[in-house]
């Protein structure tokens, strides 16, 4: 290879297509081990890739001069807004300060009995089957559900919801903008409905989010309607098909490594460090992007403003320098909580300790009641690029 | 032994008070509610100190010999 930009060998690695599962963390290895920086010429603006640990850490702190003007390397132009991601410094830290209480751990735990509840029930309403589209069934109904309860409404509005929130996403991320406004138009209105009707009948906005950001001031201004209706939306995108794409991937590992499933099995107390584990090995969300306002030497990268910068997330939770033996599975790992698959610095994933809980909810409530399964023999198990996700994990299982 | 948390670089990730339930707690946003501050550990503590050090993604709690010293 001898062709450079400013200095870093050019990287070619399409992220965005659909490939054999867990081919996309191959690809993410190799240029991480190709060189410490890279130049990734496969989108218009193109961008340069932080791969180590070290290095993606200290680009999330460059948070006073690397802004979410960007926030995917990969899709840079998306115009979709989104708040509070869109906002930095102060204003972000402000209306983060809102939210904030609701995602708390405190918070998080406040809902555990009715994240438990929700979550036995949709087992219980298919165990009998023997055989469910993991993924499709399961993995993307029980975050709705629980993104629906967080906003104060009805779990039963799931089905619905679901529908068009998997159009909207999937159109999104096929970057098909047509299709997109069309599912989007069903969503802003549901939330439009719902908002309106807090404000006619506020809550106590302690416990009720869409009553607290009715009510919220910000330098003494309200937020607008447009405003929270955005914010709704934001958790929409933010917590479902990450949710399921997440769950996808650690029942694949299950199902395919019976030691580790069967570990879960005897000693459920493993299960939390078994989440953090996951989330080390198989982040979905493998980059997030920032946009340079200043130039800057960072770390002997020279970056200049405007400059689209890669965070791999991915690559440093699998670094060999920061996590030995990173391919394994090990729930011993001394650093296990220091994955940064929520990423890191002020724009860290608000939703983490509500992920954290439903993914720790499914998997003792599932082992619990079909301790043993597997994948459907034949099946060809795929993802989707940009943000990883399978479209189909089929499962079975003796009834 | 003394700890010392970084205001500036803790973000919430709530990693710590997890594993470090005796010595640290959270506060009502998820932030640790001790961070801006340097104390000295109490002896039975210092693993539980160690253990909150290593799982910050930030880097933000540091555990040292002697107090800092600009603490």
């Amino acid at each position: 290879m001898t062709q450079t930009r400013r200095g870093c060998p050019v990287s070619h690695t399409d992220y965005t297509g659909h490939a054999p599962l867990h081919q996309h963390y191959a690809m993410l290895d190799a240029d991480r081990e190709q060189d410490r920086f890279l130049f990734n010429d496969t989108t218009d603006r193109g961008f340069f890739m932080l791969q180590r640990y070290d290095d993606v850490q200290a680009g999330f702190q460059q948070h006073e001069t690397w802004t979410t003007a960007v926030r995917s390397a990969l899709r840079p132009e998306t115009g979709e807004p989104l708040l509070p991601q869109d906002l930095n410094g102060q204003p972000h830290v402000k209306l983060r300060r809102i939210l904030n209480q609701f995602f708390a751990p405190a918070a998080v735990r406040r809902m555990e009995p009715m994240a438990q509840q929700r979550c036995i029930e949709l087992i219980e309403e298919m165990k009998d089957q023997g055989e469910c589209d993991f993924v499709q069934e399961f993995a993307i109904r029980y975050p709705t559900d629980m993104f629906l309860a967080l906003l104060g409404l009805p779990v039963s509005d799931g089905e619905q919801f679901l529908e068009w929130s998997d159009d909207y996403f999937g159109a999104l991320l096929a970057g098909d903008p047509g299709r997109a406004e069309a599912a989007k138009a069903s969503i802003m209105k549901y939330f439009d409905e719902a908002v309106t009707e807090r404000r006619a009948n506020p809550r106590d906005p302690k416990e009720d989010m869409v009553s607290r950001l009715v009510e919220a001031r910000i330098d003494e201004e309200e937020l607008t309607h447009d405003e929270i209706l955005t914010i709704c939306l934001t958790l929409m995108l933010a917590g479902l098909d990450t949710t399921r794409s997440a769950l996808g991937y650690i029942y694949t590992h299950l199902a395919q490594n019976p030691a580790d499933r069967q570990a879960l099995v005897d000693d459920p107390t493993l299960i939390p460090k078994a989440v953090e584990e996951f989330l080390r090995l198989y982040p979905l969300v493998f980059q997030a992007g920032r946009e340079v306002q200043e130039p800057q030497d960072f770390n002997g990268l020279q970056v200049e403003k405007g400059d689209v910068v890669w965070l791999g997330i991915a690559q440093a939770n699998r670094d060999p320098r920061k996590f030995e033996n990173p391919d394994e599975f090990d729930v011993l790992r001394p650093n296990v909580n220091q994955h940064i698959a929520f990423g890191g610095g002020p724009h860290r994933c608000l939703g983490m300790h509500l992920a954290r809980l439903e993914l720790k909810v499914v998997l003792e409530e599932w082992h619990r009641r079909i301790p043993e399964y597997r994948i459907k023999p034949g099946t060809e198990l795929t993802e989707r690029g940009v943000q990883l996700s399978m479209p189909t994990l089929p499962l079975e299982w003796e009834v | 032994m003394f700890i010392a948390i970084d205001e500036t670089k803790c973000m919430g990730h709530g990693r710590c008070y997890a594993v470090a339930p005796e010595l640290l707690t959270d506060d009502d946003e998820g932030f640790v509610a001790e961070r801006g501050r340097c104390w000295e550990i109490p002896a039975d503590l210092v693993g539980e100190a160690q253990d909150a050090a290593d799982a910050c993604p930030e880097g933000a709690i540091v555990v040292t010999e002697t107090a800092p010293a600009d603490a």
